[in-house]
């Protein structure tokens, strides 16, 4: 456990000097201190319809922006965790020591998912602050807890995808394609996916507040790291009905938290250099 | 350590319209029969594409084989330093920020005797993007030494080091030889490599052609000349006429033995 722990802080050291952090850092400051500071302006009126009562109402609202930069910034930081150090030889070396490969993919899991987790629960930190001075007041620790939990494990789904990927791919090209087109699929056209199937069980798609609707969207979601995300921060909010189990996003979270690691270790036991 | 009737073949890409992801066998390595002692030095030669490195990568337990090595891969993989051909260490962690995390992988924590060994000592804080290949080179020799191996394998050492380091190489390779540790080494400066094997194993088209001391090795390809280097050696072995060297290796009629149902990736 403990050299496991100390690859993973090794790996997220490197990850951390990387270069790419000089476009990721101001990114996620942008994004999660200006939506923030936006959000929390007492007379701000939100399309969506939530109305924001109270500091978490903020922090949910917010989490939009989340998904768009701290996930981004997950895929940056490993779409090349396994790729980099085949094309440069160091793969090899990684294979041929003694430690056992699976110790190696928890490492990388860990490490690579460090190296994000790291800066925006900083940044979520200053967004509270930010949230304090413009409502006047704090989260309870229970909420915060609840947000910086998900939002962890969020991150720490999309790295895992995006190490598998880079597991796969032979070249660079390939696996910032197969990273960002995952990342697109989810950010981006699930929400056109979810049209296509209500539209093809002969759901209107005209009204999407329908109750039909809704439950559909919410089954589609449990398919998606982002669902799955937004559906374990709205069981904290008040007057949000999804027609699921309640139990649903639980299960579905611990097969985001399993799966995509367990392929990972699997294609690490078996990978060549 | 002995390695009987070991085979490897590589699985390669063959996409085709229906099959996008089609693969099927390439190279590798056919039927190696190969005897590793302590304390000798082993010399892998051959021709480009021959299976040197798939040899050592297989002996190191980085590849499923089929056929007998002595020791399973797990245990192969405790007591086998490996250095491969030219890694290229890049980033913004330091070399000893590298080292340490190879350190880990073998529950060691004393780092600074090997950086000293290899030369790296005076360059332990220096970020890996600003390493020159001889220190790459040194860097990779450094992991290669961790754990205190009993063999080391090692693909082309020699390559990108300065002469003074090529000499101070083989210098450490030989007191490391005497202190019991076996080493196979592929190299294609076969000048160096003549001046300190005990033993060489010839490869071609993956199959091993001649092993042996190098004295022996001379006898049974009827070399009668005492100063033949290795490349007349190589061409005696694959029939090559030294006269006539081309880079075209792959022809049929240059192939002492049968050809392998093998394509070249």
């Amino acid at each position: 456990m403990n050299s496991t722990l100390g690859l993973a802080q090794l790996i997220m050291c490197d990850r951390l000097k990387a270069g790419r952090m000089m476009v990721i850092w101001p990114l996620l400051a942008m994004f999660i201190l200006f939506s923030s500071w936006g959000l929390s302006d007492p007379k701000v009126n939100l399309s969506f319809g939530l109305t924001i009562d109270s500091a978490y109402d903020v922090m949910y609202a917010s989490t939009a922006f989340i998904i768009f930069s701290a996930t981004l910034g997950a895929v940056l930081i490993s779409f090349d965790g396994i790729s980099r150090d085949r094309i440069s030889g160091v793969l090899e070396l990684k294979l041929s020591q003694p430690i056992s490969r699976s110790k190696q993919a928890y490492s990388m899991v860990i490490g690579h998912s460090m190296a994000i987790i790291i800066p925006v629960t900083g940044l979520n930190l200053i967004a509270i602050m930010i949230i304090r001075y413009r409502l006047g007041e704090f989260p309870s620790i229970y909420e915060y807890s609840v947000y910086t939990v998900s939002t962890g494990l969020l991150l720490i789904w999309y790295t895992s995808i995006q190490l598998l990927a880079s597991s796969y791919a032979r070249d660079m090209g390939s696996s910032i394609a197969v990273g960002l087109g995952v990342w697109m699929t989810f950010t981006l056209l699930w929400l056109v996916m979810t049209t296509v199937v209500a539209g093809l069980m002969d759901i209107s798609v005209t009204d999407l507040n329908s109750s039909e609707y809704i439950r559909i969207e919410s089954i589609m979601d449990l398919f998606s790291p982002n669902g799955v995300y937004h559906h374990l921060l709205e069981m904290n909010l008040d007057g949000f009905e999804r027609h699921i189990s309640p139990i649903a996003p639980f299960f579905a979270a611990a097969l985001w938290s399993v799966v995509p690691i367990e392929l990972f270790r699997k294609k690490m036991e078996s990978m060549h250099p | 350590m002995s390695l009987s009737d070991v085979t490897f073949r590589h699985r390669i890409r063959d996409p085709n319209s229906w099959k996008p992801w089609a693969k099927r066998d390439g190279a590798g390595i056919h039927s190696i029969d190969l005897d590793i002692y302590p304390g000798e030095i082993l010399g892998v030669i051959g021709p480009n594409g021959a299976g040197k490195t798939t040899l050592l990568r297989v002996i190191s337990g980085l590849f499923k084989h089929s056929g007998e090595i002595s020791k399973s891969s797990s245990m192969r993989r405790r007591f086998i330093g490996h250095m491969p051909e030219q890694v290229r260490w890049e980033g913004r962690l330091s070399v000893v920020e590298t080292f340490q995390m190879f350190a880990l992988m073998h529950d060691e924590t004393s780092v600074e005797s090997i950086l000293k060994t290899v030369g790296l000592s005076s360059k332990k804080d220096i970020p890996l993007d600003n390493l020159s290949q001889g220190m790459r080179q040194r860097l990779s020799l450094a992991v290669a030494l961790l754990g205190q191996p009993l063999i080391l394998v090692m693909d082309e050492p020699l390559n990108g080091l300065d002469p003074l380091a090529q000499r101070a190489l083989t210098n450490l390779l030989s007191q490391l030889a005497e202190k019991g540790v076996a080493i196979i080494i592929s190299s294609h400066q076969v000048a160096e490599l003549a001046n300190i094997v005990d033993r060489i194993a010839l490869l071609h088209h993956g199959q091993l052609l001649v092993e042996g001391p190098l004295k022996s090795v001379k006898k049974s390809l009827g070399i009668k000349d005492e100063q033949a280097d290795l490349v007349e050696l190589i061409c005696a072995a694959t029939g090559i006429d030294p006269e006539d060297i081309s880079l075209d290796l792959a022809e049929d009629s240059m192939l002492p033995f049968k050809r392998l149902e093998v394509e070249e990736e």
